[in-house]
């Protein structure tokens, strides 16, 4: 898989199949790439230089397929949490072993019986807030304070399928019909708070509320849309 | 007097009544005689005790006995202090005592009781008031002749004193007896009083000072005895008239019904009631008449509240006042319908407006008219006729301020067709104050007309529009010079000032002050071009430098200037630069007038235009014929404007060119040539060129500073909270800027988001409800 100007890897044998290493190598054996011998695993590899080393989009397809998930899985997001990329579909060398070290994978093996470990986090509520909110900066621009709408509708449907949220393709569609715009760290992370705690028939919504406005207007236009019938004074409730 | 000498000692059964006067200054010589008297035992002196009570008890039922002479009282009290005084076994004071209320009890049983209990009704009253009176002199009497007791015997045991002991030997016998009877029998007079009868009010005041005396210096008898019942009884009898009057009356016979039965009540308590139950018997009256069937009676129909201001019944609404005033919460609906029907008065006029300005519409769009004009006349009226009733009839009760204040916020706010109160008030204003406005009216009328606007604009939400507008306003009046009075202009000003505050009017103010300096900078301009002839454009240059910042916005720079009027636009830079270097001019040509010769076939004439027009005049100085385009490029204008401009050489009230084709509109395609022939009765005359319509700007403006302003404000009450609650900031972010205008809660909440995208606000991270400032 990934490797992209001289990434080079270094490793010192394939003994106990102990070092990430063999995973990497692994990854990479179609290329070849593998040359010099020196350090064993981790500590040689943060060595270089961590910008010139990146995992992208190929690289990325190779790993998916070496681990069998598929690309657009959501546990991918979930890994690059663990990893702490700054961006989508990038590892930096450094990220990528951190991550790794951090999970305790030194091989292939390991790396796909960690996945339902992976995935099983997604359903602890609190980590799941952190993989979202992690999801904002992952997915946005670089140099950007927003999100691309469209980005982040993808994002919205990839979390909320997990999350279950039955408002999700009203509020994608709303955002396309009303706004069109990027969306704003704050009502990214509101929104995931909205969807927590208001339940979809809007019975404990407060109009008065802190919400960001994009949100109020979505209680509108599901209103205004019969999509949910809610008597204003039960707002207050 | 008797009583005085018992202070003394008392003197012996030997002295003799005319000595009495003078005993107290014999002192010394009675004490000496004391001591020889004879003991006497009980009988004996009962005996002579009862002898005197007898003829006590005849005095009082009025058999023929002589009066108590000072002998006959010196003997009884003698004796009383002989049998007190003697040494044990013979101290019979507390035998005495006994056989005193004993004296009384068996009077009261036997004499007064029967008599009573015979009687009945208005008898009977009269018969306790004789009785009580009886009872009053008996006791003053019996009590003189025990008084020795009181003095010692009573005093060291701390008993009942004589008086008190009988006035509670009636109050015992008769009052409890008979308390009820009387009582109904007083309520059913006053009842009998209510529905128009004579009755003896005397009578009442003595049977009801009965109840008080009875009680000793204590209300409890008067109030539990009688008051209650009576106030009970009170609020039955106006319950059953109520009940009747309210289906009958119409409401401003019931509140004269209401209001003389309250008057009556009061003055039954200055008759015969103790003065303590007026509060108490009003109150009744009060709810039984009036909060009882408040709302039935203001909701009356044909004569209720809505249709005695309808009616304009100053009177009724006065007594109406009078009436609910007193009642606790009574006036809130009186104030609520009041303001119901101002702001249904005023509705109607602004339905009135638009229904004027929809069928006028076709023709003049843009400009506000004069229907609009007559809308805020009618709304200035309108606010005169209910402050007065403000003032007059609701006597400036600040309830009724605040129903005016609420009432005019609701409609004021509205606006006529498309254009807002705000504008419509600044055009108001510009009307009055500029020349030859729609209204002719004296310095005074003005002044007043004035100072009511701007109380008008008091119920206005957005004053920076309106503010925003009446500069736009200012500027033309100021630079076209159709400033009719700089008094006006100012003095509007300060009154602005003093209700919306110096921030408010700071702009205006300097806008008129740039005026007065542009004058003397013009003079010094004059002087300039007269000490340096050499310079001299050639042409009268008049310019008005301005203070960017106090006026509103302009295009600058966008006409390509005739060559003539650039060289005078060196000249003057050339003088400002002698006087300022720190300053930067920016021209700005769209407020610009020209004085240009025309020198048509017939004659030539003046014509004022705006620099614009001249611009595009003076193009044909060197062509015959000049397309659409040919003078777009040539003025470096836009279609906006050059559509405009030509529009007002060729096809308004004075064609100074020729357009082909002659049609009535502007089309880029069209040919322009200069109409040689045209001419004029007038030899100088003014074409307008009508102003852009600048309301989508002047909102945009607004708008955009609103912006600012919630953003300033957040920061503000954020930097000195730090954390808030977002209710909270909203709140006092509203009440910042309720001054100025009434920011839309959207709008803030809009401005959160931005300032936490601005890194200059976070929300909390456990309650996204609380926002934390960022230093």
């Amino acid at each position: 898989m990934l490797v992209r100007q001289g990434w080079s890897l270094e490793y010192e044998s394939l003994d106990t199949g102990v070092e990430l290493w063999t995973l990497l190598s692994a990854c990479i054996c179609s290329k070849s790439l593998v040359r010099r011998q020196r350090n064993i695993g981790i500590k040689m590899v943060e060595e270089s230089d961590p910008y010139a080393d990146m995992i992208l989009a190929d690289g990325i397809s190779l790993l998916c397929n070496d681990i069998q998930v598929d690309p657009q899985d959501i546990v991918m997001l979930a890994i690059s949490w663990h990893m702490k990329a700054a961006t989508m579909c990038e590892f930096s060398k450094q990220e990528f072993v951190r991550g790794l070290q951090a999970l305790g994978i030194d091989s292939l093996e390991k790396f796909r019986e960690r996945i339902p470990f992976i995935r099983s986090e997604l359903k602890d509520e609190h980590k799941f807030q952190e993989i979202y909110n992690f999801a904002f900066d992952w997915a946005k621009e670089k140099g950007q304070k927003s999100l691309a709408l469209d980005t982040a509708i993808g994002m919205w449907q990839l979390l909320f399928a997990e999350k279950e949220w039955p408002l999700v393709e009203h509020w994608c569609q709303f955002l396309q019909a009303r706004h069109n715009k990027a969306i704003s760290r704050d009502t990214w992370s509101q929104l995931l708070e909205f969807a927590r705690t208001v339940d979809p028939a809007l019975t404990n919504y407060d109009a008065e509320g802190a919400w960001p406005y994009l949100i109020d207007e979505f209680v509108e236009y599901l209103l205004e849309n019969g999509i949910q019938k809610v008597q204003l004074s039960d707002w207050t409730h | 007097m008797p009583c005085r000498t018992t202070s003394s000692p008392p003197p012996s059964s030997s002295f003799s009544a005319g000595l009495l006067t003078a005993l107290a200054s014999r002192n010394l010589h009675v004490s000496v005689i004391m001591n020889e008297r004879k003991t006497i035992d009980l009988e004996q002196g009962w005996d002579f005790m009862q002898k005197g009570i007898t003829k006590l008890k005849n005095i009082l039922e009025g058999l023929p006995e002589p009066q108590f002479s000072s002998e006959d009282y010196m003997m009884l009290y003698t004796t009383i202090y002989n049998m007190c005084t003697q040494k044990p076994p013979h101290d019979y004071s507390q035998q005495l005592y006994d056989k005193y209320r004993e004296s009384f009890e068996e009077y009261i049983t036997s004499a007064v009781l029967p008599s009573l209990r015979e009687k009945h009704d208005e008898f009977m009253l009269r018969e306790l008031v004789k009785r009580w009176s009886n009872h009053k002199v008996m006791v003053r009497w019996l009590s003189r002749f025990f008084h020795y007791l009181d003095r010692y015997f009573i005093a060291r045991r701390s008993l009942p004193g004589l008086n008190e002991v009988g006035l509670t030997c009636f109050r015992d016998l008769v009052y409890h007896e008979l308390n009820g009877k009387v009582r109904d029998a007083v309520i059913s007079l006053i009842d009998q009083e209510r529905e128009g009868e004579q009755i003896d009010r005397a009578l009442l005041k003595n049977v009801l000072d009965i109840f008080v005396e009875i009680g000793m210096g204590q209300m409890d008898h008067y109030e539990n005895d009688f008051e209650e019942v009576m106030l009970k009884d009170t609020a039955a009898y106006y319950s059953r008239k109520a009940s009747n009057w309210i289906l009958e009356d119409s409401c401003p016979d019931y509140m004269l019904k209401a209001e003389e039965c309250l008057k009556r009540e009061k003055d039954r308590v200055s008759h015969y009631l103790h003065f303590s139950s007026e509060p108490k018997l009003l109150e009744k009256v009060q709810h039984e008449l009036l909060s009882v069937y408040a709302t039935q009676l203001l909701e009356k129909e044909h004569s209720g509240c809505h249709a005695l201001l309808r009616d304009d019944k100053v009177e009724d609404l006065s007594r109406m006042y009078r009436l609910f005033w007193k009642i606790p919460r009574g006036l809130d609906p009186v104030s609520n319908i009041f303001k119901q029907h101002v702001s249904t008065e005023g509705t109607a006029l602004v339905k009135q407006a638009e229904d004027a300005a929809s069928n006028k519409k076709a023709d003049k769009k843009d400009v506000v008219g004069l229907q609009e004009q007559v809308f805020v006349r009618k709304v200035i009226e309108l606010h005169d006729k209910y402050m007065a009733y403000v003032n007059d009839c609701f006597t400036n009760h600040t309830l009724f301020h605040k129903a005016l204040k609420e009432a005019f916020e609701i409609f004021c706010n509205k606006g006529v067709s498309g254009s807002s109160s705000a504008e419509l008030l600044a055009t108001f204003c510009d009307n009055i104050l500029k020349k030859g406005g729609s209204e002719k009216l004296s310095d005074e009328a003005i002044e007043e007309t004035l100072e009511k606007v701007v109380k008008l604009l008091a119920y206005i939400s957005d004053k920076d529009l309106f503010a925003e507008f009446y500069r736009k306003k200012l500027a033309r009046r100021l630079l076209f010079d159709k400033s009719a009075n700089d008094e006006h202009e100012r003095s509007i000003l300060t009154k602005l000032k003093q209700q919306c505050g110096g921030q408010f009017t700071s702009k205006m103010e300097g806008m008129v002050t740039d005026l007065t300096l542009a004058k003397e900078n013009q003079s010094n301009f004059e002087e300039y071009l007269s000490n340096n002839p050499n310079i001299n454009p050639g042409i009268d240059l008049t310019v008005t430098v301005l203070t960017t910042g106090f006026w509103p916005s302009y295009k600058s720079f966008d006409l390509n200037l005739p060559a003539e009027m650039v060289k005078c636009v060196e000249v003057f830079r050339e003088f400002y630069q002698t006087k300022t270097k720190h300053r930067k001019l920016t021209w700005i040509y769209s407020l610009g007038t020209c004085n240009i010769n025309g020198k048509f076939d017939p004659k030539t004439m003046e014509l004022i235009v705006t620099t614009y027009q001249a611009s595009a005049l003076l193009l044909f100085n060197t062509s015959d014929t000049l397309s659409y385009q040919e003078i777009m490029t040539q003025l470096n204008l836009s279609d906006d404007d050059v559509v405009r401009l030509l529009h007002s050489l060729s096809c308004a009230k004075y064609k100074i060119l020729t357009k082909e084709p002659n049609t009535k509109t502007i089309t880029p395609t069209d040919h322009f040539e200069f109409n040689s022939k045209f001419t004029d009765k007038m030899k100088r005359i003014k074409i307008p060129l009508p102003p852009v319509d600048e309301k989508k700007k002047v909102i945009e403006d607004v708008d955009k500073d609103r912006r600012y302003a919630i953003d300033a404000s957040i920061v503000r009450i954020m930097k000195s909270r730090k954390v808030l609650g977002y209710q909270q900031l909203v709140m006092e972010c509203v009440e910042q800027l309720g001054r100025m205008f009434k920011p839309d809660v959207k709008a803030i909440k809009k401005r959160i988001e931005d300032l936490i995208t601005r890194d200059y606000l976070e929300r909390d991270k456990d309650n996204p409800n609380i926002f934390r400032y960022l230093a």
